[in-house]
């Protein structure tokens, strides 16, 4: 384990610096507006005893929607990235920070007070020079708390694409890869720990505290300064490809990357691989935060057009279907599919297929009162799995579990389970032993995967389109379960992988 | 110069001040006496508008207190309140000058006066001005108190029960510092206390409250010599002053005779004063004293008695 460990920190160090800067990027930006709201406001309210507690209250009740939740509900509101997740960790950390100064500057005592009304000063001077500097350490902790705070609240950033230390966490859930699970997860322990130090440090005399303020002044100014370079300098072509959950949308979306790089050195591609399900990158799409992302035929009609025409088992027609409604009703152009087929398959333990010698899904059915199954919960209700398999097969299994992709192949390989849904190209398949059933009464509909993206952007991009075009039909089956189990089994990174298939298959020159 | 011209406060239909008038001549030290309760602080804090009267004026300069500029007229006003208040986060000679930063003053002239006035109670600027306030004693600490009040020359100074929680020593210490400012700076003063000893040692006119009504003003002697209610007599005796002879001969200093008494040399006195004078003019061991119209029986004796007794109260 350690060993896996200090080896992901070695091949990975470049990736762990860039999410360790991300997630310090994100949280301190969070934590200033945070204060810069806050803290006011304390100042503002704390003659107002009435509203004051209101503000309080409602500050509260924020605290309490899981963070999962103010993520998702903003999502409609201010799309995905950085953005979100900022505004986010902002609602959560105005409590403390608000509470605390609220609660040291109406703590002042009164004869202190009364001597600063009686001498006339000012508001103003009052808090510059009373209220202000006796609810400091009170303000301070308020501060402190709510750092800790976000820096591990953060890490739930990377679930809407904001990037940081919890992508690594996700990801190694999502890769079974316990590694890179427990250096998100020491990392941002560990900076909530330093930053809370730091924070002690510099507030224990006015010296240090008055240069660390200095040093924040210089780092937003220096932020604004980037932003506006940013801002003036002439735009090369900026790409956005993202990818979902997993191993392989992440090799594609680094061949779409490889290829465009290819035909246009000077287009900045910005790669987010483990974005978010299927509805999530379709809005994205939509609103124009990402510009492609690779989606398969199948899953183009089942969740996003709905569509309820028959298409059976023919690749083709399935394609075509998906392409026009596309184009018809979402005006985005759906590019050449690859050749492999990533459709819906059954899996049972090996064990369990010699004790009942079954190959195909139909003689299942002959043991629905054994099945505990383990399904993906896209799987257990969509039209195209679980509940559409019932009729046609017979099915009624006897216990159904949801679970998380990764998860339901360990629950299967530690027989908690007996019957999992899986993909075809799925590298678990192979590496647990497990037998896939035959689909015999062609349920499944063809799943193949090609590049989606904007009409508006393929008219403006045609040397990306065409680039991109150049996996049309290529790709097996075979190819695409060795490439998942290079990366999820072999850890192998992506990028690597990508390139070597590339430059092995003469779609690249190197 | 300040004239209280039938001004009364009523919280929530509980009055505390009732219909009160008094003036404060220029260059004055008025001490307002009374028991907890009796509305001094509140009439007190009427001059610098920390409350303000539902009925009647103070007056300023002849012209209404709740007309003037709230925060000039309190830039320019002193105040001293019961612990000494120092802010605890800035040092000695920043809360000394903190009217003056107010008033805009630069930090140099700011420190000098501060340091001018330390000089002045007997505190070392140079070791003092730079202390944090938790780092002096309490006597240090309201000296720093009364000096802050001062720092910007206010014509008038108002203090709170400044002395209330120093031990005696220490407070007879700052009674005289005081009493030693004011002689020099002929500062307009207006000072709460419950202790009657203090309002007599330091007013050179008292005011005497309670429940909100205004018992007497007076001179100290008046006061002691005059009571103008029972109220005010007993207040004061409560605590070791007798104000007339009469009062003290029947307390027990004498005993009532028929006037018929004989062999014994008679004494007529108005005053306290006139009984120690014959005392001292006279070696006779008992006596009679006439005051009032009323013969008293008087043993020499007591009289030095009380005369010690009074002394070793006063200390």
């Amino acid at each position: 384990m350690l060993n896996t460990i200090v080896d992901t920190f070695h091949s990975q160090s470049d990736a762990i610096l860039k999410a360790t800067q991300q997630h310090i990027t994100i949280s301190l930006i969070s934590l200033l507006i945070a204060m810069a709201i806050a803290i006011p406001l304390a100042i503002l309210l704390k003659d107002h005893q009435k509203i004051a507690e209101g503000c309080l209250q409602v500050a509260g009740i924020i605290q309490t929607i899981p963070s999962l939740a103010i993520l998702g509900l903003l999502i409609p509101l201010v799309g995905i990235g950085t953005v979100p997740a900022i505004i986010a960790l902002v609602l959560y950390a105005i409590m403390p920070i608000f509470q605390n100064t609220y609660a040291g500057l109406t703590d002042i005592p009164t004869n202190l007070e009364e001597a600063a009304t009686a001498f006339g000063l000012t508001k103003w001077k009052k808090l510059q020079r009373l209220e202000l500097p006796l609810a400091m350490p009170m303000i301070l902790s308020g501060i402190r708390i709510s750092l800790v705070m976000i820096i591990g609240t953060a890490t739930l950033a990377a679930l809407i694409g904001g990037g940081g230390l919890g992508t690594f966490i996700l990801t190694g859930i999502q890769s079974n890869n316990n590694a890179d699970v427990i250096i998100g997860a020491v990392l941002s322990a560990a900076l909530a720990f330093f930053f809370s130090w730091l924070l002690k440090f510099i507030s224990q005399n006015g010296r240090r505290f008055k240069v660390s303020l200095g040093i924040i002044a210089v780092f937003l100014v220096g932020l604004g300064g980037t932003k506006l370079y940013q801002a003036v300098r002439p735009a090369p072509t900026k790409v956005v490809i993202a990818g979902k959950m997993g191993s392989e949308p992440d090799i594609l979306i680094h061949m779409y990357k490889d290829l465009i790089k290819e035909a246009d050195p000077h287009a900045e591609v910005t790669l987010k691989p483990n974005f978010g399900g299927t509805t999530f990158l379709f809005k994205a799409l939509q609103s124009g935060q990402i510009d492609i992302y690779p989606e398969f035929t199948g899953t183009v009609n089942q969740q996003i057009i709905k569509s309820k025409v028959k298409t059976g088992s023919n690749p083709q027609k399935t394609y075509q279907l998906a392409k026009d409604q596309l184009a018809k009703r979402y005006q985005m152009r759906y590019l050449k599919p690859m050749k492999y087929q990533n459709g819906y398959a059954l899996a049972v333990s090996s064990q369990f297929a010699k004790e009942h010698q079954i190959t195909t899904m139909s003689q299942l059915a002959n043991y629905n009162d054994e099945i505990t199954a383990g399904f993906d919960p896209d799987f257990y209700q969509l039209h195209d799995g679980y509940p559409g398999l019932k009729k046609p097969y017979g099915y009624h299994f006897k216990d159904i579990k949801t679970m998380a992709p990764s998860i339901r192949y360990k629950a299967i390989a530690n027989n908690r389970v007996n019957v999992v849904d899986g993909y075809t190209t799925d590298p678990q398949i192979p590496q647990y032993g497990l037998v896939m059933l035959k689909d015999d009464k062609h349920f499944f509909p063809p799943y193949q995967g090609a590049p989606l993206m904007k009409e508006s952007f393929a008219k403006k991009n045609p040397r990306i389109v065409r680039a991109l075009n150049k996996l049309a039909g290529k790709i097996t089956t075979e190819d695409m379960q060795e490439m998942n189990y290079e990366v999820t089994v072999k850890k192998k990174s992506a990028a690597k992988v990508a390139h070597h298939y590339l430059v092995s298959h003469h779609l690249l020159d190197k | 110069m300040i004239k209280y011209d039938h001004v009364a406060k009523t919280y929530t239909d509980e009055p505390v001040i009732k219909d009160v008038s008094f003036t404060v001549n220029q260059g004055e030290l008025v001490v307002l006496v009374g028991p907890s309760g009796s509305g001094k602080t509140t009439l007190l804090k009427m001059f610098n508008r920390l409350t303000v009267p539902t009925n009647g004026n103070v007056y300023y300069q002849e012209k209404k207190i709740k007309d003037y500029d709230l925060q000039k007229l309190r830039l320019a006003t002193g105040y001293v309140l019961q612990d000494s208040s120092l802010f605890p986060n800035l040092n000695i000679q920043d809360n000394i000058a903190i009217q003056l930063e107010q008033q805009g003053l630069n930090k140099e002239k700011r420190h000098q006066r501060a340091r001018e006035l330390l000089a002045a109670v007997d505190l070392d600027p140079a070791t003092y001005a730079t202390r944090m306030p938790d780092e002096l004693s309490g006597g240090e600490q309201q000296r720093v108190g009364i000096i802050r009040a001062l720092a910007a020359k206010p014509a008038v100074i108002l203090m709170d029960e400044p002395f209330s929680a120093l031990d005696p020593v220490v407070r007879k210490q700052l009674q005289d510092l005081v009493l030693k400012l004011q002689k020099q700076t002929q500062t307009t003063i207006m000072f709460v206390t419950h202790d009657m000893h203090e309002a007599l040692r330091l007013g050179t006119k008292v005011a005497v409250l309670k429940s909100g009504v205004l018992q007497q003003v007076g001179t100290p002697q008046e006061i002691i010599n005059h009571p103008a209610t029972d109220f005010v007599r007993q207040f004061f005796r409560g605590h070791g002053f007798h104000f007339s002879l009469g009062d003290l001969l029947t307390d027990g200093l004498g005993q009532v005779i028929p006037d018929e008494k004989l062999n014994l040399k008679v004494a007529t006195c108005q005053k306290v004063e006139d009984l120690l004078t014959f005392c001292r003019d006279h070696d006779d061991r008992q006596f009679v004293v006439k005051c009032d119209q009323q013969s008293y029986l008087v043993d020499r004796q007591s009289v030095w008695d009380y005369l010690i007794r009074r002394e070793e109260e006063r200390a």
